[in-house]
C-alpha cells in the first residue's frame, strides 16, 4: 500500500466501500502515516458534524394519495383489456388505410358502464385514420365493415387510450399547476426591477421535444404558465454548453505576456465566458475583479482575483475559477514576492480544471506549476492529487510522496 | 410479507398487476427520497412536489423497467435529474433579480431553508444544528451537494453515483472531497465543530490538500 493509493482510498474506507482485506491494508497505512491519519480524522470530523443531515424526514400527510391513485390506474389500464374508450373521428381518404383492416374481427365492445374519469378526452383527430391508428390502438369501428370500396367519408372509431396516457395527463396537470403556483409566488417576490434581457441570440433553436412540452403546458395550464416557460427556455443554459469550453480560453496561456496583458484581458470580459448564463451571473464579479486589478502594481490585486476565483469555484463554475486563479498566479509571478501563493494559485487552477473535467488543460497548468515552482512541494502534491485519477502515467515531476 | 421482498421483486410484482407491491415500494422509499430532495433544495414544498413527480414517473415507467440497475438507482436518478431541471430554472430567476441584490447578494435559497418543524423525537442538539447544516449544504455547488447527499444520506455507493451523474467514479470522489472540505470550512466558521476540532493537534487540516 503506497501513500498515493491510500490517499485515493480514504473516502472508500470512510464509507465502508472496501472489502475487508483492502480496508485492513488502508487502515494499516493510515495508522502509520501522519498525513493520512490527519486527513482521515478531518474527514471523520466533518461527517460527524454533518450527522443530523442523515436523519430521515417524512413527507407531509397526504403525500401518497395521488401516487397510489396513479399506480392503481396504471395497473387497470395495463391489465384490463376493456378499458375506457375514446371516440376518435377520422376522415378516411380513398387511398388511406382501411380502418377495419387493422382489426377486422375485433368484437364490437360496448363501453363499460363505469363513470368516466376526468382525464377522459374526446379527441378529434383531423387526418387519416392511419394517424389515429399510429397514436392508439384501434379496437373496432362503430359500424359494420363496408362492403363497397371506401370513399372519403367520416368514420367514428373507438380507440382504447394508449396506456401511459392517464399518467401523462396527471404529470402535465401537476406540472402546469406547479408552474402556475410558482408564477404566483414569483409575482409576490419579484421587485419591479426589469429583468435583464435574456441571451436569446446565443442559443440554438429549441429542439422539437421542447415544442411538444410547451404545448403540453398550454393544454394543461393557463397562458401565463406557458409564457413563463418559453422565457425560461430561452434563458436557461443548455447542459451541453456547460461542458463546452471556450476555445479562446485555451489560447490564453500563450498570450500571457505581462500582468498588464492579463488585466486588459480580464477587463475585456467576454473572453472568460465558457457559457452564456455564467457570464450573466458572474459579470458583476468579473467587473469587480477587473476594476480592482486595474492598476497592475496594486499589491492587493492577486488577492482580489483569488477571492473572485473562490466565489466562482463556490458557484460551481470551475473553468472561470481556474481562469481567475491563473490570472492571480500571473500577477504574483510578475512580483515574485510570494512563490508559495503563486504556486497554490496554480495548484487550485489545476484542481478546478480537473473538477471541470478539463484534464488536458489541467495537465498543462500542472506542468507550468512544476516548471516555475519546483520547490513548492505541497502545492505540487495538491496538483498531482487533483489529477492522479486520470493520470495513466505519473507526471514527470511526480516524486514519491513527501512522507 | 411484502417488506421482505427486494425492491426489484416488488416492482416485478407491480408489473404483474399487483398495486399493493407498489404501495410497499412507496412506503419504503418515500422518506429517503423526500429527505434527499429536501437536502438538495432546502425547501419542503418543492421537495414534496419533486418527490411526487419522481414517483409518478416511476409509475409511468414501471412497465418498461428492466432489472439492469437497482430500483433505488433508478429512483434517485429521476429525482436528481428533476433537481437539475429545477436548478436550471432557478438560475434564470436568480439572474433576473441579480440587479436588485447586488453582486454579493446571496441567492434566495437561503431564505427558504426550513427553520421550522423541530421534531421532539430527535435530539434537541441535532434539531438545533440541522438548519445551520442545511444552509451550509446549500452553499455548496450543486454537483458537490448532490454527491454528498447521495453518498452520505441516501447511502448510494460512489460507483452508482457516477452512473447517475454521468461522470467517472474518480470525479465523483473529488467532488465529494470538495464537498467535505467546503462543509468543514463553513461549519468551523460557524463554530459547529469547535469541540471536536479542539482535540486535533495543530492547525486544521484541509481535506484534499497536503
Amino acid at each position: 500500500m503506497t501513500h498515493t493509493e491510500s490517499q485515493d482510498l480514504l473516502l472508500d474506507l470512510a464509507y465502508g466501500e472496501l472489502d475487508a482485506a483492502r480496508a485492513a491494508e488502508v487502515s494499516a497505512h493510515v495508522d502509520g502515516c501522519e498525513e493520512c491519519r490527519r486527513e482521515k480524522a478531518a474527514l471523520d470530523e466533518v461527517r460527524k458534524a454533518a450527522a443530523p443531515l442523515r436523519e430521515l424526514e417524512e413527507p407531509p400527510p397526504g403525500f401518497d394519495h395521488r401516487i397510489l391513485q396513479a399506480a392503481a390506474a396504471q395497473v387497470r389500464l395495463e391489465h384490463e383489456n376493456v378499458g375506457q374508450v375514446i371516440e376518435v373521428t377520422g376522415s378516411v381518404k380513398p387511398l388511406g388505410v382501411d380502418a377495419t383492416r387493422i382489426d377486422a374481427h375485433a368484437p364490437v365492445r360496448a363501453p363499460p358502464p363505469r363513470r368516466r374519469p376526468r382525464w377522459m378526452l374526446r379527441v378529434a383527430v383531423a387526418g387519416s385514420v392511419a394517424t389515429a391508428a399510429a397514436l392508439a390502438l384501434v379496437v373496432s369501428t362503430t359500424r359494420p365493415r363496408p362492403a363497397a370500396p371506401l370513399v372519403e367519408e367520416d368514420y367514428r372509431i373507438k380507440v382504447q387510450p394508449a396506456a401511459p396516457q392517464a399518467v401523462d395527463l396527471a404529470l402535465r396537470e401537476a406540472e402546469a399547476n406547479k408552474e402556475a403556483q410558482r408564477m404566483v409566488r414569483q409575482k409576490d417576490l419579484t421587485s419591479p426591477a426589469p429583468p435583464p434581457e435574456p441571451p436569446v441570440a446565443a442559443l440554438p433553436p429549441a429542439p422539437k421535444q421542447q415544442a411538444v412540452k410547451l404545448r403540453a403546458h398550454v393544454e394543461g395550464g393557463g397562458g401565463d404558465a406557458a409564457d413563463s416557460y418559453i422565457v425560461k427556455k430561452k434563458a436557461a443554459p443548455l447542459p451541453a454548453e456547460e461542458k463546452s469550453v471556450d476555445p479562446s480560453h485555451r489560447a490564453l496561456e500563450n498570450r500571457e505576456a505581462t500582468p498588464q496583458d492579463a488585466v486588459r484581458r480580464l477587463a475585456g470580459g467576454q473572453r472568460y465566458t465558457p457559457f452564456a448564463a455564467a457570464s450573466d451571473q458572474l459579470a458583476p464579479m468579473r467587473q469587480a475583479a477587473a476594476s480592482s486589478a486595474a492598476p497592475a502594481n496594486d499589491a492587493a490585486a492577486p488577492a482580489r482575483l483569488e477571492e473572485s476565483a473562490q466565489r466562482a469555484r463556490h458557484a460551481g463554475n470551475y473553468p472561470l475559477a481556474a481562469g481567475f486563479y491563473r490570472e492571480a498566479a500571473a500577477l504574483r509571478r510578475g512580483e515574485d514576492k510570494d512563490p508559495a501563493s503563486a504556486a497554490w494559485d496554480l495548484a487550485h487552477a489545476v484542481e478546478c480544471l480537473a473538477a471541470a473535467g478539463l484534464f488536458d488543460e489541467a495537465r498543462q497548468v500542472r506542468e507550468e506549476l512544476s516548471r516555475l515552482y519546483p520547490g513548492q512541494d505541497t502545492a505540487q502534491a495538491a496538483a498531482r492529487r487533483a489529477l492522479r485519477e486520470v493520470d495513466v502515467v505519473p507526471a514527470p515531476s511526480a516524486k514519491p510522496a513527501d512522507h | 410479507m411484502a417488506q421482505e421482498r427486494t425492491d426489484e421483486e416488488l416492482l416485478a410484482a407491480y408489473q404483474q398487476g399487483d398495486p399493493a407491491a407498489f404501495e410497499a415500494l412507496l412506503r419504503r422509499h418515500r422518506a429517503p427520497l423526500f429527505t434527499f430532495l429536501l437536502r438538495m433544495l432546502g425547501d419542503r414544498e418543492r421537495a414534496e412536489d419533486l418527490a411526487q413527480e419522481t414517483f409518478l414517473r416511476i409509475v409511468k415507467g414501471a412497465q418498461a423497467w428492466e432489472h439492469r440497475a437497482r430500483f433505488q438507482t433508478w429512483l434517485f436518478t429521476i429525482a436528481r435529474n428533476l433537481c437539475v431541471d429545477q436548478a436550471r430554472r432557478d438560475r434564470f430567476r436568480r439572474a433576473e433579480s441579480l440587479d436588485a441584490e447586488g453582486p454579493d447578494g446571496e441567492p434566495a435559497m437561503v431564505e427558504s431553508v426550513p427553520g421550522d418543524a423541530i421534531d421532539p423525537s430527535r435530539g434537541a442538539e441535532s434539531a438545533r444544528l440541522r438548519p445551520l447544516l442545511q444552509r451550509a449544504l446549500l452553499s455548496l455547488p450543486a454537483e458537490q451537494r448532490e454527491v454528498f447527499v447521495l453518498r452520505e444520506q441516501a447511502g448510494v455507493p460512489f460507483r452508482e453515483i457516477a452512473e447517475m451523474v454521468g461522470v467517472n467514479e474518480n470525479t465523483v470522489k473529488s467532488r465529494m472531497r470538495y464537498a467535505l472540505e467546503g462543509l468543514r470550512k463553513v461549519l468551523s466558521a460557524a463554530g459547529v465543530s469547535q469541540e471536536t476540532a479542539a482535540a486535533e493537534p495543530g492547525p486544521g487540516v484541509r481535506l484534499g490538500r497536503a
